[in-house]
């Protein structure tokens, strides 16, 4: 018994080491809570896999969202639509931090940047972001009014037929001195929203003011009054965009032969490969083809472009590009048809 | 008995040669001028076309990574080359072909399931590796030869 008694400043010595032990096990602890990766995670999967998880994401204006992004299969890319923040890749295997802000109230959609697979394109989720004080109030600002196609009536899913085309390929730089003796509407923004290629040039054959000129003239006067329309200076970004968002269904070159193209139906539309909801799907619109696209106006190609082609597999790009981006767009679309002389504008 | 012993060791010294000359003599391929050469590879789950570039020494290499259905990279062992693309875009890039050998190609983005084996290889000059150790080989067999003809 006596010997196995243990001395008293031993049995204290004991206890001290064992107390000093929990005290570092509860600082490891508070220091690894505190150093505790923050924010939201967000998984991405490929869109037969469920696409982005949560799909859902809510935030305040004025208070940062932090998100952790990590795939769970291939490399996607995560960017949000009217919003500034620059895209980032999201690769398996490794968590992405970023942080974003917002300094509007309102439904903010995310999408994915990489082309991920054939329903890349429907990866999408959405971001609410509601106004700091009042939780709830969803603040969007007062109702916008419709978009130019609804007013003007035009349906932006009837086939549209150009009534005229140019021989060639229409160059505006013959142009640049003509334009002068027209009547003025004929040069305004509202002018060129509203009309197509073909219907300004049917007008302009009745200008007394054009009379001497050859129909191809007429083509080039035409092309050059889309030129004065077409800010050059937006003509970058918006090649950039269609490259990106556009170029695999549309082709490089406008001619509706991207290669995602190929593996979408043919009109009637059972594409396989599509088979999240393949019916009606249609090969995506070639804009190099003059019958189909001098027949289309600006407000239409903006109007398809915002609204998507509901079940046709073309995407809606509203809550992505805000209207100056949009209109950017469609202003790169009509390279496909015209040779724009982009030194010598308008005189 | 030195003159037997040697006799015994000639063959074997010549062979040694054989094999260290087989090992190190230049290859008497003519060295081809360094010229600029284009390679437009098409990327698609999960090969690459074509998937062997074969080029000289010292030429202009241009690789247009061109994928065809989702997005792609390559890079190249060895090589400062690394490039991406979405289906639709065309990424290039110019690099001058300066180490002789054969180097992997590798897809640089989680493409699917089957990435890691999506790759190819970049042959810069003749496959000397292969046809040295073909030399080697043939010696070798000569070596275990020699005892019959004794
Ligand atoms: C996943 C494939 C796909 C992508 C990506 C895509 N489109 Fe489309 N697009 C289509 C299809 C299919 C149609 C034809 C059916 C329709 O009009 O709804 C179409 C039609 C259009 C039309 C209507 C053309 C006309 O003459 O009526 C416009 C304009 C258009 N796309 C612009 C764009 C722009 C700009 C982008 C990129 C920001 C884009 N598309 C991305 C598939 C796609
Ligand atoms: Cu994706
Ligand atoms: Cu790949």
């Amino acid at each position: 018994m006596d010997a196995g008694r243990i001395a008293p400043q031993r049995e204290r010595r004991a206890r001290l080491f064992l107390l000093a032990l929990l005290a570092a096990l509860a600082l490891v602890l508070l220091a690894a809570y505190l150093a505790r990766p923050e924010g939201v995670l967000v998984r991405a999967a490929m869109p037969e896999q469920g696409g982005w998880l949560p799909a859902e994401l809510k935030a305040r204006v004025g208070e940062p969202l932090r998100l952790r992004l990590i795939s769970e299969d291939v490399t996607h890319g995560f960017a949000v639509g009217r919003h500034d923040a620059p895209a980032v890749d999201v690769n398996p295997g490794e968590y992405r931090e970023i942080t974003l802000l917002f300094d509007q109230p309102g439904k903010y959609v995310y999408y994915c940047t990489r082309w991920c697979g054939l329903n890349h394109w429907r990866m999408r989720g959405t971001i609410e972001v509601v106004s700091a004080g009042q939780p709830g109030s969803d603040g969007q600002a007062a109702p916008a009014e419709p978009p130019l196609y609804l007013q003007l009536g035009i349906d932006i899913d009837a086939p549209h037929p150009a009534a005229v085309v140019p021989e060639g390929r229409p160059r505006a730089e013959l142009t640049a001195g003509r334009i002068s003796g027209l009547p003025e509407h004929y040069r305004s923004r509202e002018y060129y929203l509203s009309h197509s290629p073909s219907q300004a040039w049917q007008a302009l054959r009745q200008e007394p003011a054009a009379q001497a000129l050859s129909d191809e003239q007429l083509w080039s006067l035409v092309a050059g009054l889309w030129q004065a329309q077409t800010r050059v200076e937006r003509l970058e970004f918006a090649r950039q965009q269609y490259n990106q968002n556009c170029a695999a269904c549309h082709g490089a070159q406008g001619a509706g032969d991207g290669v995602a193209a190929r593996q979408m139906a043919d009109g009637a539309g059972s594409g396989p490969v599509m088979g999240m909801q393949g019916h009606g799907l249609q090969k995506p619109s070639s804009f190099a083809d003059p019958g189909a696209m001098l027949g289309a106006s600006p407000a239409l190609l903006a109007g398809k472009i915002v609204r998507g082609g509901m079940g046709t597999g073309m995407p809606y790009w509203g809550p992505i590009f805000d209207d100056d981006q949009v209109m950017a767009l469609v202003e790169y679309l009509y390279t496909f048809q015209f040779d724009y002389s982009l030194e010598v504008k308008d005189e | 008995m030195t003159k037997t012993s040697l006799h015994a060791v000639l063959p074997w010294l010549v062979l040694a040669l054989l094999a260290a000359l087989v090992l190190l003599l230049p290859l008497p391929v003519a060295a081809a001028a360094p010229r600029a050469r284009r390679f437009r590879i098409e990327a698609s789950q999960f090969a690459y076309s074509p998937a062997v570039l074969r080029v000289n020494p010292g030429d202009q290499v241009t690789i247009e990574l061109a994928p065809q259905d989702v997005v792609h990279g390559l890079s190249i062992d060895s090589y400062p080359v690394d490039l991406q693309a979405d289906p639709g875009q065309v990424a290039s890039l110019t690099f001058t072909a300066d180490r002789p050998g054969v180097f992997k190609l590798r897809c640089s983005v989680t493409c699917g399931n089957m990435h890691p084996f999506m790759t190819g290889k970049l042959q810069v000059g003749p496959p000397t590796l292969l046809w040295r150790s073909l030399g080697l080989a043939l010696v070798a067999l000569a070596a275990a030869l020699l005892p019959r003809f004794k």
